[in-house]
This record gives structure tokens, C-alpha cells and sequence, in this order.
């Protein structure tokens, strides 16, 4: 203590100047003048030169928790952008959809798909829309790039609809270039065929094919999807494959078109068959 | 020293009261450089009583004259007080440097310094380039303060009138 006390009094010269030097700068840093403005720009890039370059010295400790961060901010922001582009598809989806409802003069209701099969025989989906949202049996269901099925089965708030690629369907089609007629079915294995196709009938790959007016389940001018592929089915008939205008596997909204089957035109049909 | 303390501030309110009033009237060129016989007082107590002394009274003396001044307050108290303190270096038995031509070496060396820090700074942030500061400011002030402390060489000191006496 006393050794500290020696030294203080030996520097004691050194302590005023230091302290009458510190009272004097901050009188001088207190004024508001051009020169202390720029005195102080001075030392801040100053200060800010010799930070950056200590901040070069890498410090172990906190890279590893500025690397931990990171990290999570990365999984944070992953799971970000993995959200926006989900919201980009819904958004790119639901905008068509839009289009659609605004287009179409039927009215319709829209609903998600909540369930769906496409590898079996009869394949269909479910939606969340039943007999509380006004839909019934027989009504048609599309998407905004053609027919999708037909709804068979309705709850109160659910609806359950065979799709093309089901073979209880049975759809009146026509080729829309060349008014070409057949009926639309499912071969069970992964084909859509037109069958009642004359040899003669002229029908190649593109045609568009959309749902005939003589069908009395679906609208006329639907489109069902185009011709792929056609042969000769035998002597009489071609063979001619679909390819359905919905993609089934990536199929999530639909539209249940408020169209029921013209009844007076079933009974008149029915009767007379029954009467052949 | 009791009768220093009484005097030293007496006469640096008195040459800082001259300094404000009358000093501009030997003022140099258009650049209005004029001595400073406050920074002559401030190295002659340094010399006399030390660094203490010449830093102490030096801070006061400058830090008076910036608040009369009005503008950059601290800046003559930072250029007295280094000056000051310099000029502590220069205390010696028989004070050899209040002598002859020691007093103006000193005197030159002190305002060197004094005139660098306040033009130094005073310059920051204009347009007035390093060399000019230095050659038309700090040069001609710190030569002309060293010429207006020849005086002191012409005021009898008590030993001499002392000795006058005696003969």
C-alpha cells in the first residue's frame, strides 16, 4: 500500500496533466462546432477500423455459438420457405379455381379432396362437401381442367364420387375437331378407351374428346381428355386411348356441379328400354 | 509560495483581461495573429514552480480565456495545460531558464506546442491545408509571442536591483 502510495506521489506530475488533459477534452468534446463534428467522424472511423479488424481474430467460443444460431435460423427459415411455397402452390391452385367459378354459368360447389383411391378397379375420392352443401347423387364432379368423376354416395357434410378411372363409369363422349361419338370407359388396368369408335372415324392423337350432349349425367362441352393412341380394336371398331384431361394423382379441389339427370328424359329412356 | 498563489492568479486575470482588450491592437497581417502574453505568463510560473504549476495554472488561464472567447471551450485550457507542464521541465536550482536568451528558447518551444494543439484542432474539418496551418499560423504566432517575451528580459529582476543596491 505504501509502495502504491510511493509510485501515485512519483507520478503525481504525470496524474494531474492526465487528469487537467481529460477535463479539457471533455470541454472541448461538449462543443458543437464544425471541427469537433468532424473530430468525432474521425474517431468513429477510426474506432470502426480497429473493430473490423479485431473482429477478424476469430474467437472459437463464439463461432461455435454463432455456428449453433445459425443453424437453427436455418431450420427456422427452411421451414419458412417450405411454408410460402406450399402457400405459393395453394395460391397458384386456388387462383385458377377463381378463374374457373367466374368462367363456368353453372353453379357449382367446391370441395377438398379428404380421401382418394387410383389403384383399384373402382377407384374414387372423397370430398368435403355432402348434402348440407347441396350435393347429391349423379351430379357431376370437374376441376378446372376437365370432368373428374361423378359423385355416388352422399353424407351430410361428405360425398364420396367414382372418378374416370373407375369401372362403373360410363361416359357419352365425342371428339370435339370431328363430333365423333363413343362411350368413355375404364380398362381396369390404367387405360381410359373410347370404344364404339367406327375403323372409319377420324380420330387421331390430340383430339381433343369432351362430353357428348346425348349424355344425360354430365353438361355438354366438358372436357374429358385427349386421344393418345389408336388402333384396331377388331374387324369393326378402333381402339382408342384417353389420356383423362385431370391429373388424378395430384388432385385436391374439386367442383360438384349443381346438375342433376333431366328426369322426365331418364323415365322416358328407362321405360322404353324396359319395354324393348 | 502562500504570496505565489495570491499572485500568479492576479496577474494572469490581469494579462488575460489585456489579452481580450487591447492585445488586437498589435495584431499581425490580415490573419489577425497576435501574441499570446497569457501563454508567456503560464510558461514562466511552469518555469518557476514546475509542471504542476505551469499545468494547474495554465487550465485555469486558458479555460478562462475560452469562456470570454465564447467559442471552443477547452481548447485553450488543453494547449495551456500541455504547455504549461512542458514548460515544468524547464525548472532548474537559480532558474537558469528565466534568464537571457534561455526564457525566449523556452518560451519558443512552449508556444510551438501551445500553437500546434490550438491551431491543430482549430483547423479540423477546414479547408486550410497542414502546411498552411503550420507556416502561417503556428510559426508566425509562436515567433511573435517569443518576441513579445523579450520584455521579461528587460525588467530588472529583485537579485540584480538587490545587488544595484548594495554597490
Amino acid at each position: 500500500m505504501k509502495r502504491i502510495g510511493l509510485v501515485i506521489l512519483d507520478l503525481k506530475e504525470y496524474i494531474i496533466l492526465t487528469v487537467l488533459i481529460i477535463f479539457s477534452l471533455y470541454f472541448i468534446f461538449s462543443n458543437d462546432n464544425s471541427q469537433i463534428r468532424f473530430l468525432r467522424a474521425v474517431a468513429i472511423g477510426t474506432f470502426g477500423t480497429v473493430q473490423s479488424g479485431l473482429t477478424a481474430i476469430p474467437n472459437v467460443f463464439e463461432l461455435q455459438q454463432e455456428n449453433k444460431l445459425l443453424r437453427e435460423t436455418n431450420i427456422k427459415l427452411a421451414n419458412e420457405i417450405s411454408n410460402l411455397k406450399e402457400s405459393k402452390l395453394e395460391n397458384i391452385r386456388l387462383t385458377k379455381l377463381l378463374n374457373f367459378r367466374e368462367e363456368n354459368k353453372l353453379s357449382f360447389v367446391s370441395g377438398r379432396i379428404v380421401n382418394k383411391s387410383l389403384v383399384q378397379t373402382r377407384n374414387t375420392i372423397t370430398i368435403n362437401a355432402g348434402e348440407a352443401d347441396s350435393v347429391f347423387i349423379n351430379m357431376p364432379v370437374v376441376t378446372v381442367e376437365g370432368l373428374a368423376g361423378r359423385i355416388v354416395s352422399t353424407g351430410r357434410n361428405y360425398s364420396i364420387a367414382n372418378i374416370l378411372y373407375n369401372k362403373d363409369m360410363r361416359i357419352t363422349v365425342k371428339s370435339q375437331r370431328t363430333r365423333i361419338d363413343g362411350i368413355l370407359m375404364y380398362d381396369g388396368l390404367q387405360n381410359l378407351i373410347m370404344t364404339n369408335v367406327l375403323k372409319s372415324a377420324d380420330l387421331t392423337a390430340g383430339d381433343l374428346i369432351i362430353t357428348s350432349e346425348y349424355s344425360n349425367l354430365f353438361p355438354p362441352g366438358i372436357p374429358v381428355g385427349t386421344v393418345t393412341e389408336t388402333g384396331n380394336l377388331d374387324n369393326l371398331f378402333k381402339k382408342v386411348v384417353i389420356t383423362p384431361a385431370v391429373n388424378f394423382q395430384t388432385l385436391e379441389e374439386v367442383f360438384i356441379l349443381k346438375h342433376l339427370p333431366d328426369k322426365d328424359r331418364a323415365d322416358l329412356e328407362n321405360s322404353y328400354q324396359k319395354k324393348k | 509560495m502562500r504570496f505565489n498563489i495570491i499572485k500568479y492568479p492576479i496577474i494572469l486575470l490581469a494579462l488575460i483581461l489585456l489579452q481580450k482588450s487591447f492585445i488586437s491592437v498589435i495584431a499581425l497581417s490580415k490573419l489577425n495573429i497576435t501574441p499570446d502574453i497569457v501563454l508567456i505568463a503560464v510558461i514562466y510560473i511552469g518555469i518557476k514552480e514546475g509542471k504542476i504549476g505551469g499545468s494547474v495554472y495554465g487550465f485555469f488561464a486558458g479555460l478562462l480565456l475560452d469562456i470570454l472567447s465564447g467559442s471552443f471551450v477547452g481548447l485553450l485550457a488543453l494547449a495551456y495545460t500541455v504547455s504549461g507542464f512542458v514548460a515544468g521541465f524547464f525548472k532548474t536550482e537559480g532558474d537558469r531558464f528565466l534568464s537571457k536568451y534561455n526564457f525566449l528558447l523556452v518560451t519558443f518551444i512552449c508556444s510551438l506546442i501551445s500553437c500546434f494543439l490550438y491551431y491543430g484542432l482549430y483547423s479540423q474539418g477546414t479547408s486550410t491545408g497542414f502546411a498552411d496551418v503550420m507556416l502561417l499560423y503556428v510559426f508566425t504566432s509562436a515567433t511573435y509571442t517569443t518576441l513579445i517575451s523579450m520584455v521579461i528580459l528587460v525588467i530588472p529582476k529583485r537579485k540584480t536591483l538587490e545587488r544595484g543596491f548594495t554597490d
